[in-house]
This record gives structure tokens, C-alpha cells and sequence, in this order.
């Protein structure tokens, strides 16, 4: 049974990992990635972000908003499924499921323009009711203070109806008779989700969580390399942008790779590690 | 369980309308509609052309990617139709619309051996690695082969893309500048304001904009100034008699970087000065792509640094006037300034497009002869029109020398550019295919600007130009929103030369562009 | 489920009310900035702009951008691509996750944790672009459809999201089925899968979403135009405000036609979902599958 799986993640997955190693080595097109000479010293691209005058803050963004990110990020598409799980009315239910399903399908760009149709300083919905309520526009695209909350915040709506799917799928496997029996003891709504739903999909909280937790180092590279610019660098310049920025000036085969074997690194060390907690509880990958 | 197998049905069904519809599809490709192919003149036979090899009738297969968008379907595509009968080929190009994904495709298959027959490098940098890993043909030996392309592009334009003496690709035939600024003429006549000649009188024209309601709806919503990041004063910085912040280029004589000329700081100066007024959009540094033509476009701004194309093309022109009938844009040539006039830099090293033919088509001489063909008829007279204007008798006519555009030739003959590949006559071309905007051409080519260097230089190895480039964009622009004082100027070009390794780069590049003769 | 003969009205009334009055905040938070993704799509372009770039009721509607997207593109062309590749690919993913899952949800398997660690492992590490492009390269795969569907048969994390499912399972269903001297394999088409409609569905729709908005494996793999899936046509679109200008006789296209794009582009796969959400809903009674 694991055959063609296992035959599939030999070929496309495994069989390329060899390509880690031009991370520390100097990659030359004509040796190709086996052939060409190890770096001088070997961690030669790893110091290269290292010893970035900016990696101390490219570490920090990244880190910051990427916690933010899963802090209010995760309990959203939680609240969401508990909420359509609990609504009575069924068009009404299927409506707003549709609905808040279809902001995934719009990328960064057609977002950012949504953005910028609402928040732009001169000619945003939202700063123009500021003003004419007499208050100050505020530059929400453009302060250090506002962007990351905007980051966050633009996620969540995107992802809110996407990420509740997989919680309603958990929901719907849980076992009907367990409801009928707290129904038969006289058990309240709150009671019963709180006994019976959120236990049903624990597994299922604690997966994501961990295999969140090994992308700890992805902020999101799309959306912020759109909203960002200048001026909110300090707050927004994460290591997927400056890997890419940095790219631009050079073939950045072994820089991306460098960064991206620190980042898979790390990732790894927190799987394990929240994976063993996680054990503790009886859950976990593995 | 009762549900599944209904799925599964819905499911091959679609799949067998979608096996049908791509069939479709490919059909219709087969039977292409040919509908130009008959009408005027064909491209005459390749031997009158400049290209040596009148041989065989053997179709050669080229495979060719660049940057681009907006190429037709193959059947549609009558200028590669029209460039394979006359060449004998069999023309494929793929155009990939962002840069990035360019990138990557080149890359993998420069990695991989999988190399396209000519390609576009995408930058100098991406050039210098190619040439370094010897991965592109030396086309010095081959330049006699190559003379109609040369003599197109200029023998002296070969200096952007050569090495040690041996030139390694094609640059496309010289850009002209497209930018100035534009400024709302129905604005300053309601205002009763002259167009403003010197800085001053810009930035009291910008105030004017922002305070004195403009448009006349009674409210406070417009803006004096927009543009697209700190380039929006690039005019500003020409009247200080300096680049942007960190161009190179020749200062009476004598090789220069603008963050280190005096000007400099009095330029970020006045900035600072335009931008406390409340006259600059406040967006200005997170305008991109078109944003801060949409804000012209849409009334709320009254000068913007643009390029001619994106204010005065007929599909922008009629926005505007949909917008509001009354609008008038007009260019204004640079103020001036205690530096002079300048309507900012423009690199001189640039090219918009570098070409080069893989080292491994060396072996292959009967491709590497249809790719010099190609290159060669393209730069000749037949070929030049076709990938400039399109099919003679169809898309154009020739009166003497004269081309003359029929209606079709906007409508059909858009995607030619995609087939330049040595580039085209910029100002003529420009001045038949935009006849009605030739005079906004023709202004922006010939405001005084500042020669920059930059296109000429290449980054040592060991000194991150992301990194310094954002320090320097960071604190230019905190010295010009007054969030960092002009009396730290000195401290900010220190942090610049030892912790961003700018020293480095700058002794690098003064020695490469002596090298290549500039400055002495 | 059904609650409806219960006596405790008035409190299951507030409840419903609040469950009700936040989804709807919800709800609109969505629907807005979508109405006006639409109502771009309709309006004029001149008018979006005249009305300083905002509209969200369109006053003068026209479908000018989605005949010109379904007329002068290779939108009809591409969108047959895509829904090969979606179909057939989305099919191909679930039978072989689900093989894969099956084994791995069952702790007896010999070597689990170490099939499960290997596969968290490709989540985080990856050989990068090269050799990926050298291997499919090597298959014959370059310009064909299977280069958009084989490279990324199986997704690790629907295999792990999957595998978990089918943990909650039973032991004794298993055991009984054995006992009857059912093949693996049998187990799995008639017990495993018919009890776990809502996860096969849900990972069929992130495998079809994935398929549906696939543009970088085509972008890498695939140079023949006529093979392009909807998504690189749509990037293409949107892509050209994004960068400089890049010729002067180069069209721009209006935020009118982006947004009708967009639209083309994700609605076939938005309609999907309303009809996979009752499966989603049905709680799997365990006696269902005894008869």
C-alpha cells in the first residue's frame, strides 16, 4: 500500500535532497551541484546573512511576525468551524461558509488593492471617514506602528474560512451518540462544545499547531514582499525578503539554500521538541 | 457511501469535458486562420538581406525566451510566420511575464543543459556569472557574421557587454529617456499660476495644489506632488546638479557618486522642506507599479514624475478625459536650481535588453548560422521593419523611406517589441508608432539630464549591494521626511562605507569605469 | 443534530442569535471587499476611476473585460488545462494519500515513526529548485500536463492531516473486518473510506485548490503556451501593473480586466464548495456502514 507513495517521495522528494549541499558550496552551472567546489570555508553563505548589518532585525521581524501570526492566527478558523458547527439554519450556514472561503482565492496583489481601497492615506474608505469625523488620516501603510497588526490582521481575514475546513471535517467525525447522551443529561451548548467538540478535534488543533511551528521561520514572503516598502522596513523585512532582494544582485542558489537549510533547521528542532510535549498529552505526529 | 459513486461520476465527467475541451482547443490551433499571410508583399528572400547563408530550404528549430508579455498564440503570431519563411526556420519563443520567474526558468536550464538557442540575460550581474562560468559564447570572433546586428546596435554599445575585451552578448540598440514631469494645466490656470520654472516655484506650485482646492469641489483633497518612491524628485536633485542618491557619473571631468557631491545634502534639504509643506503625497514611498498614475489619473494629484507612455497613450488619455473632461497634462521641463537644470539622470550604461547565445550552440554550427541570421536580419532594413512595425501592405506602408501605420498597425502590430532583438531606431520608431504623442517624445529626449554610469558597473565580490542599497534608500529618505537630522549626514555616509563595505564598492567601481574610460 | 423537540427554547434561542450575529460579521467582512472585486469587474474602468477607485454597487455594468478575457486570451484554452490537471491530478492525489495514510494510521505498522518522520522531514527540507527541474527533466516530463500533477503527487501535510483522521477510527472495526478475513486493501475501500467522507473531501479540495491555482510548475516545466493553466495567464495579467514599465506600445491592462480575471479564474472552483459543504456536515453513524 505505501508503495507508490513511497516510490513517489524516493523520486521527487528525496532523490533532489542532495541539493542541499550547495549551501556550502560554490555553485558552477557546468560542475553541476555535486561537481562544483565546496565553499571557502564551508560556511561561507551561512556567514554571509550572519554577518549582515541587518540580520539581527531580519531575525526579529521574521520571528515577531511569525508568532504573531500563529497567536492570532490559529484561534480564528477554530472559532469559526465551533460557530458554523453550531448554526442552525443551513443556507445561512452555507452562505457565510462560501463566502469566507473565497477571500484564499485572491492573492496578495488583488488584496493589497483592497487594502489600499480601504486604509490609503489620501484616498482610503476608512481614512475618509476619519476625516470627516474630523479626525487625522492616519498612514496605515506607511508607519512602523500599524503595519504588522496589518499584516496579521489581513491574513486572518484571508484565511478564515479556508483554515475552518479542516475543523468542520474533524467536527463532523465525532461520534452523534455522544451528543445525544449529554442532551439526554441535560447539558448546555457551551457544555458540550467545550466537552465533546473541542476534545473531537484536539488531534487535530495539536497537528496543525506542531507542523505550524515547523514553518516558524516562514512570515510569509508573498504578502509581505507586495505591502511592504521602505519605510516600514524596520518592522516588515523578514528573511525570505532579504534573501530575495539579495538575489537580485547575484545567482543566489547557495545564499537561498543556506537560509533556507537554517530555516528548516530550526523548524525541525521545534517539531521534535512540540511533538514530544505534544506525546506527553497522547497526541502528536508520530 | 451512497454519495461516493455519484462523485466519482461527476468527476469523469468533467474530466472527459476537459479532455474535450483542450482537444478542442489544439484543434483550432491546427487549422490556423492564416489571415495575413496572403496579403502584401512577402519579406523578401534571406539573401538580400544582410545574412550570408542563402542555403538549403532545412526548417532549423530555434527556441528563444525573454521578458515579455502579450505574444499571441503560435497561429496568430504573423511576425514569427513572416521571420520563419524568410529564415527557414521554426521560431518558438517563450515569454515569461515577471522577471522572477524568468529567472528561475533560465537558471534551471542553464543548470540542467536544456539551453535555449539565444536568450535574453536579465541584468549585468547575471552576465558577469554566465561569462565567469563560461556558460556563453565569445562572439568576438564571430562579428563579422554578426556585422548587420552590430552595426545596428553600434560597435560602441558592445562596451555593456564585454569582458576582458571579448563581447559575450548583443545589447539592444539604446533606450531614450520617457520621463518628466506633468503637471495639471487646467490646475494652474484656475489658480492663475505659471507653470513653475525653478524649484521654488514648484514647491509653491505643489502648496497651491494642496491648499487652494484645484478642482474646485470645495474640499481639501488634493495633492501638489506624487510619484513613484524618492524618484519623484529626481528633477529636484538634477537642479542641486547631483543624481539620485547613489548614482555615478562624470562631474566636469571627473568620475563622481552623488551621496558624497555637496549638492546632495542640500537637495535632501529642500526635499525635506517639500515634503513639511504637505504638498507630497503621503504615500509617495509605498506608490508602486502605476499607483501614483492612477492617482493623477484619478484627479488627486497635480504633478507626477512619469514616463510619457503611462499619461499620454490614447487608452490613458481617454481615462482622464472620462475622469474629467477638463483635465490638461502638460510636461514641464526641469525647474532650476542652484545646481542648474536637469530632469534627473539617465544611465547611459543601461540597455533595454542584453542577448546571448549559449557557449554550447558552438558545436551546432548550423543553428549558431540561423541565430546570427536571425539576429542579423532583424537589424536590416526588411527584417527591422517587420519586428518594428509589422507586415509591409498590411500594417504599414513605405512611401520613399517614409513608414506610414495603417489602422491595423495599432491594433495588430502591439507585440512586434517581443521580436527586437537587437532592439529598433528608438526615436523614430517611437514617433510612428505614437504619432499623435511624437511631441511628448520628443520633449522628454531632450531635456538636459545627467549621464549615469551605473549600467556599467558590476558588484564586487564580498559587498552586498541589497544591503547597502536599502541603507541607503532608508536614510536618504529619513533625511528627507525629517526623521533623521542633515547634521548626521557625515555619521550616515560612515555607517555606509565601513558597516555596509561601501568603500569597497566605490574604489571597485571608479576603477571599473576608468577602465572602461571614463574619468581619468 | 436536530435538536429542534428540545425543551430548553429560549436559552438555544440566545445562542442562535449570537452564533447567528457573528457569523453575519463575518460573513460581511468577506462579502465586501469580494462585492468589490466583482463590481470592478463590471464597471467602466473610467467610472472605478472617476469614483476615486472605489465602487461597490456597480451603476453602469458591462461585460466588456470578460468577453475580452474569453475572446482575445488563451483563457478558454488554458482553462481546459486546468481542469485536466485539477481532475485527474486531485483523483491520482487522493487514492495515493489515502494508500499512504492508511498503513501509517495503524500503530502495528512496522517502522511507522520513522515512515512519519521521514515525511515531517520533506515538509521542512527540500533539494531546491535544480535538482527538482533535473529529475522531472530526466522523466520525460518537460512540456507535458504530468509535469504540473506528478511532481507534487502527494503532499505531506494532507498525508499527515489524513493518517490522523483515520487514527480516530475504531481499533475493533478493524479487527472484526480481519477477523472476517478482509484483505487490507479491502478494509480500506469498504470500512476506512466510506467512514471518512468529510476528510477525503476536504483533502480532495485542498488538493483540487492546489492544482486549480498551480502556476509555478508550469511556469518551470512547461514552455509550450498552449499547456499553460488559467493561473499563469490570470499572473500574467496582474504581474504588468506590478512591474516598470517594460515597452511603451505595451498595453496596461485596466484594473477592470484584472479584476474580471480573478474572477474567471477562481469562480469554477468557488462553486465547488457549497456542494462538498453537506458532506462535511453529515456525522458518520458507525452503524450506517454495518449493513
Amino acid at each position: 500500500m505505501l508503495l507508490p507513495g513511497a516510490l513517489y517521495f524516493i523520486v521527487f522528494r528525496y532523490f533532489p535532497m542532495y541539493g542541499v549541499v550547495i549551501a556550502f558550496k560554490d555553485y558552477s552551472f557546468n560542475d553541476g551541484i555535486l561537481g562544483s567546489y565546496w565553499a571557502d570555508p564551508w560556511n561561507k553563505h551561512f556567514l554571509t546573512f550572519i554577518h549582515s548589518p541587518y540580520f539581527g532585525q531580519l531575525l526579529t521581524n521574521t520571528l515577531l511576525i511569525s508568532v504573531y501570526k500563529l497567536l492570532f492566527g490559529m484561534l480564528p478558523p477554530i472559532l469559526m468551524a465551533l460557530l458554523l458547527n453550531e448554526c442552525r439554519i443551513r443556507w445561512f450556514k452555507s452562505l457565510v461558509q462560501t463566502l469566507t472561503y473565497m477571500p484564499h482565492f485572491l492573492s496578495w496583489v488583488i488584496i493589497y488593492g483592497i487594502v489600499l481601497a480601504l486604509l490609503s492615506q489620501n484616498s482610503g474608505l476608512v481614512n475618509h471617514w476619519i476625516e470627516e469625523a474630523g479626525g487625522q488620516s492616519i498612514p496605515f501603510l506607511t508607519s512602523t506602528t500599524y503595519f504588522r497588526s496589518l499584516l496579521v490582521s489581513s491574513e486572518i481575514w484571508q484565511n478564515l474560512g479556508w483554515g475552518a475546513i479542516i475543523y468542520l471535517a474533524a467536527m463532523a467525525g465525532i461520534d452523534p451518540t455522544l451528543y445525544e447522551a449529554a442532551r439526554v443529561d441535560g447539558a448546555s451548548r457551551l457544555r458540550m462544545i467545550w466537552h465533546i467538540t473541542l476534545p473531537g478535534i484536539r488531534s487535530v488543533i495539536v497537528m496543525l499547531l506542531i507542523l505550524r511551528l515547523g514553518h516558524m521561520l516562514d512570515a510569509g514572503f508573498e504578502q509581505i514582499y507586495i505591502m511592504y516598502n521602505i519605510q516600514v522596513y524596520p518592522v516588515a523585512d523578514i528573511l525570505d525578503t532579504w534573501v530575495f532582494r539579495t538575489g537580485l544582485q547575484q545567482l543566489n542558489f547557495s545564499l537561498a539554500s543556506a537560509v533556507g537549510l537554517f530555516k528548516a533547521a530550526i523548524g525541525l528542532v521545534l517539531v521534535l521538541v512540540s511533538n514530544r510535549i505534544a506525546k506527553r498529552w497522547g497526541e502528536g505526529i508520530w | 457511501m451512497i454519495r461516493t459513486p455519484r462523485m466519482f461520476r461527476l468527476m469523469a465527467v468533467m474530466l472527459l469535458a476537459s479532455g474535450l475541451t483542450t482537444a478542442c482547443g489544439s484543434n483550432e490551433g491546427d487549422s490556423s486562420d492564416a489571415p495575413a499571410s496572403g496579403s502584401g508583399p512577402s519579406p523578401s528572400a534571406p539573401s538580400d538581406s544582410a545574412s550570408p547563408s542563402a542555403d538549403s530550404g532545412k526548417v532549423v528549430k530555434l527556441d528563444i525566451i525573454e521578458t515579455g508579455n502579450n505574444l499571441p498564440p503560435p497561429d496568430k503570431d504573423f511576425i514569427k510566420r513572416e521571420l520563419d519563411k524568410a529564415l527557414h526556420t521554426d521560431i518558438s519563443l517563450t515569454v515569461y511575464a515577471s522577471g522572477d520567474d524568468y529567472k528561475n526558468q533560465l537558471n534551471v536550464r542553464m543548470a540542467s543543459g536544456n539551453f535555449p538557442d539565444l536568450f535574453m540575460v536579465p541584468d549585468r550581474s547575471t552576465l558577469k556569472q554566465y561569462v565567469q562560468q563560461g556558460l556563453l559564447l565569445d562572439l568576438s570572433p564571430y562579428k563579422d557574421q554578426l556585422k548587420a546586428a552590430v552595426d545596428f546596435v553600434g560597435e560602441d554599445s558592445l562596451k555593456k557587454t564585454s569582458f576582458d575585451g571579448k563581447v559575450y552578448a548583443i545589447p539592444k540598440a539604446p533606450n531614450i529617456p520617457y520621463n518628466t514631469y506633468w503637471i495639471r494645466k487646467d490646475w494652474l490656470d484656475k489658480l492663475g499660476l505659471q507653470p513653475p520654472q525653478t524649484i521654488d516655484e514648484l514647491l509653491s506650485t505643489a502648496v497651491a495644489f494642496t491648499e487652494q482646492d484645484p478642482d474646485g469641489n470645495g474640499k481639501k483633497d488634493t495633492i501638489g506632488l506624487t510619484g513613484s518612491k524618492l524618484s519623484a524628485f529626481a528633477p529636484v536633485f538634477g537642479a542641486f546638479g547631483v543624481g539620485n542618491p547613489g548614482d555615478f557619473y562624470l562631474s566636469g571631468g571627473k568620475l563622481m557618486n552623488s551621496l558624497y557631491e555637496p549638492g546632495m545634502k542640500d537637495a535632501l534639504a529642500f526635499i525635506n522642506k517639500m515634503i513639511a509643506s504637505g504638498s507630497v503625497d503621503p504615500e509617495l514611498m509605498a506608490n508602486t507599479g502605476l499607483q501614483h498614475q492612477e492617482k493623477a489619473i484619478k484627479g488627486q494629484a497635480g504633478i507626477v514624475w512619469i514616463d510619457w507612455p503611462n499619461l499620454s497613450k490614447d487608452q490613458f488619455t481617454e481615462q482622464i478625459e472620462k475622469v474629467n473632461p477638463n483635465a490638461e497634462w502638460i510636461q514641464l521641463a526641469p525647474p532650476k536650481g542652484p545646481g542648474g537644470q536637469n530632469d534627473g539622470s539617465f544611465d547611459i550604461g543601461g540597455s533595454p535588453g542584453i542577448y546571448a547565445i549559449p557557449k554550447a550552440l558552438e558545436k551546432n554550427e548550423e543553428k549558431l548560422r540561423k541565430v546570427f541570421d536571425l539576429l542579423n536580419y532583424v537589424s536590416t532594413k526588411d527584417g527591422s521593419n517587420l519586428v518594428q512595425f509589422g507586415v509591409q501592405g498590411r500594417h504599414f506602408n513605405l512611401e520613399g523611406d517614409k513608414v506610414v501605420p495603417t489602422d491595423l498597425m495599432a491594433q495588430e502590430a502591439g507585440f512586434t517589441w517581443l521580436y527586437q532583438f537587437t532592439g529598433r531606431p528608438e526615436k523614430s520608431y517611437l514617433q510612428v508608432k505614437f504619432e499623435k504623442q511624437a511631441s511628448f517624445i520628443d520633449f522628454a529626449d531632450k531635456q538636459p539630464r545627467i549621464q549615469t554610469l551605473n549600467g556599467f558597473l558590476m558588484t564586487p565580490d564580498g559587498y552586498n549591494a541589497a544591503d547597502a542599497n536599502r541603507y541607503i534608500e532608508e536614510e536618504t529618505v529619513k533625511f528627507a521626511y525629517g526623521k533623521r537630522p542633515l547634521s548626521e549626514y557625515d555619521a550616515f555616509l560612515s555607517t555606509l562605507e565601513t558597516s555596509m563595505n561601501y568603500k569597497s564598492f566605490l574604489d571597485s567601481a571608479f576603477q571599473q569605469l576608468k577602465e572602461l574610460g571614463y574619468g581619468n | 443534530m436536530g435538536g429542534r423537540h428540545m425543551v430548553r427554547g429560549t436559552e438555544e434561542r440566545v445562542f442562535q442569535i449570537v452564533v447567528a450575529a457573528v457569523l453575519s460579521l463575518c460573513g460581511l467582512a468577506a462579502l465586501f471587499p469580494l462585492l468589490y472585486v466583482l463590481s470592478v469587474s463590471l464597471t467602466p474602468f473610467s467610472e472605478v476611476l472617476r469614483n476615486g477607485g472605489f465602487i461597490l454597487i456597480p451603476r453602469s455594468i458591462t461585460f466588456d473585460a470578460y468577453r475580452k478575457l474569453l475572446t482575445e486570451s488563451n483563457v478558454p484554452q488554458a482553462f481546459g488545462v486546468t481542469a485536466f490537471i485539477t481532475v485527474v491530478g486531485t483523483l491520482l492525489n487522493l487514492a495515493v494519500t489515502s494508500l499512504m495514510a492508511y498503513p501509517l494510521s495503524r500503530k502495528q505498522l512496522p517502522g511507522r515513526n520513522l515512515f512519519l518522520m521521514l515525511i515531517v522531514f520533506t515538509l521542512l527540507f527540500s533539494g531546491g529548485i535544480i535538482p527538482t527541474y533535473l529529475v522531472v527533466k530526466s522523466l520525460g516530463l518537460l512540456d507535458s500536463v504530468w509535469s504540473m500533477i506528478l511532481p507534487n503527487m502527494v503532499w505531506s501535510f494532507n498525508v499527515l492531516i489524513m493518517k490522523s483522521f483515520y487514527e480516530t477510527l475504531p481499533e475493533e472495526l478493524f479487527e472484526s473486518a480481519r477477523m472476517d478475513g478482509a484483505k487490507e486493501f479491502r478494509i480500506l475501500a469498504r470500512i476506512v473510506l466510506p467512514l471518512s467522507v468529510p476528510v477525503t473531501l476536504t483533502i480532495g479540495l485542498f488538493y483540487a485548490v492546489g492544482h486549480w491555482n498551480e502556476f509555478f510548475q508550469a511556469i518551470m516545466y512547461v514552455t509550450d503556451r498552449e499547456l499553460f493553466p488559467l493561473q499563469v495567464i490570470v499572473r500574467e495579467i496582474l504581474i504588468q501593473t506590478q512591474q516598470p514599465l517594460e515597452n511603451a506600445e505595451n498595453m496596461t491592462p485596466t484594473e477592470t480586466l484584472q479584476m474580471a480575471s480573478v474572477i474567471l479564474a477562481s469562480l469554477p472552483i468557488i462553486v465547488v464548495y457549497p456542494f462538498l459543504q453537506k458532506h462535511f456536515t453529515k456525522g458518520m453513524l458507525l452503524g450506517s456502514v454495518k449493513g
